[in-house]
């Protein structure tokens, strides 16, 4: 298929590829979005020190019809200013990390405060799982690769905007592993699986977290991410368990909220047993 | 038994005369019976005489046994109304005493000898009012062994509240005395045994050695135990002679000991002459058997007279060395038991007069309470000898404690040297992985994309296509380092999410076949990367060459609890030993790394590349 294509029509592939793409397909799984006929345009703010790549995300979200580039900056500091004016809205933070006065996760989390709303996405180099994991803490709902092509980037927001967030076998192992509700039932789907280091660190830390963090994950959740853990695609999944691949994504759409507003709960105990906040807040 | 005792006795019977004299009614008076008239037998002879006392047997009828029958008659001025007392220091060695025809006590067989000795102890007897008279007379029975002290010492009579006292004091000072140093001597010389058998210095050359010190200290102490025991035995455990002659012999034996003992004090136990006195005082000690059978069983005390001058003069040669030695400048120990020595040798010299030569009969030797010295002398020695060691402990323990530090430092600075060593291994072996990783991945494609650049022939797809594969590199090699070792289900998950692109980009449907495996535990971080590359590899043929419309990955756990994973294509196929892909070479090459077997069958429509890890 021609790029140059794909790029104005905005749709991923042809309906014949969706059929492969779902059997082959991960988080990138594409199905159309009714929108009750009103075309809705999201408002995209791209934050990117980088001129040529702002320059090419930028391209690619206003390439798109239904997107709309609200503006692009370069640090975190613009980011705040451009959110804190009251004029600028905002559906769609994408950000990169690595800024040169901050980190791209202060502008996630300032966004989320300003609008709980706006759904950050995260532009990451690698997708490893130590970035990804922080920005999904810190309110982001998915993240793209700096390598992506253009379509697939407007896809991706797309996609996130209609409830389906990427997630890596990686980054599922290791929220498995850190968010385990029942230890012997985790043991069982994902014994196989789970690195014996982090199995025996989460051990290690089980006193200290297990409060906060047990319970976290439904039953539910974890076995789609013990499926994702092994490589299955959200078709597959589906297949596997019964459900629409709908229902699978927004098992990780969900995911991503519980991780983001546990961690925050987590900083305000953090917060509040260093003696950084007051008891009754 | 004390002349000066005796005179003030005297002196207080005559102001008792005085007084009585004096006073309106007279009162009883302390006497003492000096005059006797004495029927000795011995040996079937009979003679009366009369005589003096003390009657000491052995000086009279020296080597003989026999029977005495003093008789002492005595005036009262009337007859007394409190109870008297009779004072004997000494008598025996078995007696009978008649007052008036009545028998006061009675201590012993008089027919038959050399049992029991009743001539030890000094004797009391309460006489009651009613028996004295103003005429009276004491008979005394005795009968005496050969050489055993027997005889009869002066009586005396007065009121029991003033002879009481005087037989007390010489009870004590002789019985309870003799007692206490029998039981000293026996504790010092247990303990001087027991230092002996416990104190081995096992320092020196040859054998661990004990000190004869302890030994010679602790035969004296014994043996004098059994020599003065015999002050307070009664009953002895064998009849006379015999028992006579251990004790003697105990009395030598503690002489010779002594004097080995202060050769010991002295440090000259290595000396050549002590050598010589060690022998000469074995044959003293057989020949005080002889003298001692001589002198008691066949009546000639000369040879135990002779006996005891060989030894006492050897014992005095000995004494003078040693104290001259002393006085010379020696050891503190040498000094201090020469002291007790010179102090003893002027004791024994005294009881050697008192005993001997005078005629004292009643006392017991005085040598029996100095040579208590000798004991506290050992005492002394044992103190500062332990002094000595625990100070020497206490150094050995300050050193060994400095040693064990400095020993700690420098297992600690090792074993920091070999932290560090090991941490610079791991990072050069991290090192070569990485540079290799970017030498296969990264390096290889960035190049090629180079070449392809500079041919000017590759189309800008075929640039655009190996610049992401290079980027795909990057990717999986930075996932290398997040996977658990062994994980391979994980590593599968892993590539095809890197992969969906290429997926998605071809008309390929890939099917997801793959178990649950166990990690296995001898795949490390760089046989994870190896198989990641074979895997990557076997998928990248299929997608550029193959032209297949199926793609299926399998992943069984085998038998022998290792994995096996086949990447299946329904593809062109090819030859695999004729066809010379850099990509297939390569593909063996890392299996061998990673001692996987590899298995490649290929017809048309069928194309499998198995890769078996056990």
């Amino acid at each position: 298929m021609d790029a140059i294509e794909r790029m104005k029509s905005c749709h991923p592939m042809n309906m014949g590829r969706v059929g492969i793409a779902s059997a082959g397909g991960y988080g990138y799984a594409r199905h159309r979005i009714k929108y009750g006929g009103a075309k809705q345009v999201w408002r995209v703010l791209v934050v990117e020190d980088d001129p040529q790549t702002r320059e090419f995300f930028s391209g690619s979200v206003s390439r798109c019809a239904e997107l709309r580039l609200a503006a692009s900056v370069g640090t975190v500091a613009e980011a705040k200013a451009w959110l804190d004016d009251n004029a600028n809205t905002v559906d769609v933070l994408l950000t990169d990390l690595g800024l040169p006065d901050g980190s791209g996760l202060e502008v996630i989390r300032h966004a989320r405060r300003l609008n709980p709303a706006c759904e950050p996405l995260v532009i990451s180099m690698f997708g490893d799982e130590d970035n990804v994991l922080a920005s999904i803490e810190a309110g982001a709902l998915g993240y793209i690769h700096k390598d992506s092509t253009p379509d697939d980037i407007a896809q991706t927001i797309l996609d996130m905007r209609a409830g389906a967030s990427p997630i890596s076998p990686m980054i599922a192992r290791r929220v498995l592993s850190k968010y385990q509700s029942d230890r012997r039932q985790n043991n069982r789907v994902l014994a196989p699986v789970l690195p014996s280091s982090i199995a025996i660190k989460s051990e290690a830390t089980e006193d200290g977290e297990a409060k906060s963090q047990r319970g976290l994950l439904s039953p539910r959740e974890q076995e789609v991410l013990a499926l994702i853990a092994r490589g299955f695609s959200y078709a597959e999944i589906a297949r596997l368990q019964g459900l629409s691949v709908h229902t699978v994504q927004t098992h990780i759409k969900n995911l991503y909220g519980k991780l983001s507003v546990h961690s925050k709960s987590e900083a305000v105990f953090e917060a509040t047993r260093m003696g950084l906040l007051s008891g009754h807040d | 038994m004390k002349p000066c005792c005796l005179l003030k006795r005297l002196l207080l019977c005559c102001c008792g005369l005085v007084l009585a004299g004096l006073a309106v009614s007279a009162q009883a008076l302390t006497l003492e019976l000096r005059q006797a008239q004495a029927l000795v037998t011995v040996q079937g002879q009979t003679t009366r005489e009369t005589v003096s006392l003390p009657y000491h047997w052995d000086r009279h009828h020296a080597g003989l046994a026999g029977e005495a029958t003093f008789e002492l008659p005595f005036e009262l001025a009337q007859a007394p109304t409190v109870p008297f007392g009779l004072y004997l220091p000494r008598l025996g060695n078995a007696y009978e005493i008649w007052l008036n025809g009545i028998l006061l006590q009675q201590n012993g067989d008089l027919q038959y000898g050399n049992g029991p000795d009743f001539a030890k102890a000094p004797r009391h007897i309460v006489i009651s009012p009613g028996l004295l008279r103003t005429h009276n007379l004491f008979r005394v029975q005795i009968r005496a062994d050969v050489g055993r002290r027997g005889g009869l010492a002066p009586l005396t009579l007065g009121p029991d509240e003033e002879v009481y006292p005087l037989y007390l004091h010489d009870y004590r000072w002789r019985s309870t005395g003799s007692f206490i140093v029998v039981i000293a001597s026996l504790l010092i010389g247990l303990a001087a045994f027991a230092l002996w058998a416990t104190q081995v210095d096992a320092a020196g050359p040859g054998r661990p050695r004990r000190d004869p010190l302890y030994l010679y200290a602790g035969v004296a102490e014994l043996c004098w135990t059994v020599a003065i025991s015999d002050a307070i035995i009664e009953h002895p455990p064998f009849l006379w002679p015999w028992w006579g002659m251990v004790a003697l012999a105990a009395t030598m034996v503690w002489v010779g000991s002594m004097i080995l003992f202060c050769a010991e004090v002295a440090g000259w136990s290595r000396l050549r002459a002590v050598t010589w006195l060690r022998r000469w005082l074995a044959v003293l000690l057989m020949a005080s058997v002889a003298a001692g059978t001589t002198s008691l069983v066949y009546g000639y005390p000369l040879a135990m007279t002779l006996l005891y001058a060989v030894l006492g003069l050897t014992a005095l040669i000995f004494v003078a060395t040693f104290i001259w030695k002393a006085a010379r400048g020696a050891s503190l120990p040498h000094k201090i038991v020469a002291a007790a020595v010179l102090w003893n040798t002027l004791v024994g010299l005294r009881d050697l007069y008192v005993f001997r030569l005078s005629q004292a009969y009643g006392g017991n030797t005085l040598l029996r309470y100095s040579s208590v010295l000798f004991g506290l002398a050992l005492l002394y020695i044992v103190i500062m000898r332990f002094r000595v060691a625990s100070a020497q402990a206490r150094d050995l323990n300050a050193n060994l404690a400095a040693r064990v530090a400095q020993k700690e430092q420098e297992l600690e600075q090792s074993y920091r040297r070999v932290e560090q060593l090991a941490r610079e291994q791991e990072r050069t072996a991290e090192r070569t992985r990485i540079l290799r990783d970017m030498h296969d991945g990264v390096g290889a494609h960035i190049s090629t994309a180079i070449r392809q650049m500079e041919s000017g022939q590759a189309s800008h797809v075929e640039v655009l296509q190996t610049l992401r594969d290079s980027l795909d590199q990057l990717k999986l090699s930075i996932d290398a380092m997040n996977l658990s070792p062994g994980d391979i289900t994980a590593l599968l998950a892993n590539l095809r999410y890197r992969l969906e692109p290429r997926f998605k980009a071809s008309d390929i449907e890939l099917q997801w076949d793959v178990d649950l495996v166990l990690p296995l535990a001898r795949l490390d971080h760089a046989a994870m990367r190896q198989l990641q590359y074979m895997v990557f590899e076997s998928l990248s043929n299929v997608l550029q060459h193959a032209h297949a419309t199926q793609l299926r990955i399998e992943l069984r756990s085998t038998a022998q609890g290792g994995a096996r994973l086949r990447v299946i294509d329904n593809g062109c196929g090819f030859e695999p030993e004729r066809v010379k892909r850099r990509g297939l070479s390569s593909l063996r090459e890392r299996a061998a790394a990673i001692a996987a077997s590899l298995l490649i069958t290929s017809v048309a429509g069928n194309t499998v590349v198995e890769i078996e890890l056990n």
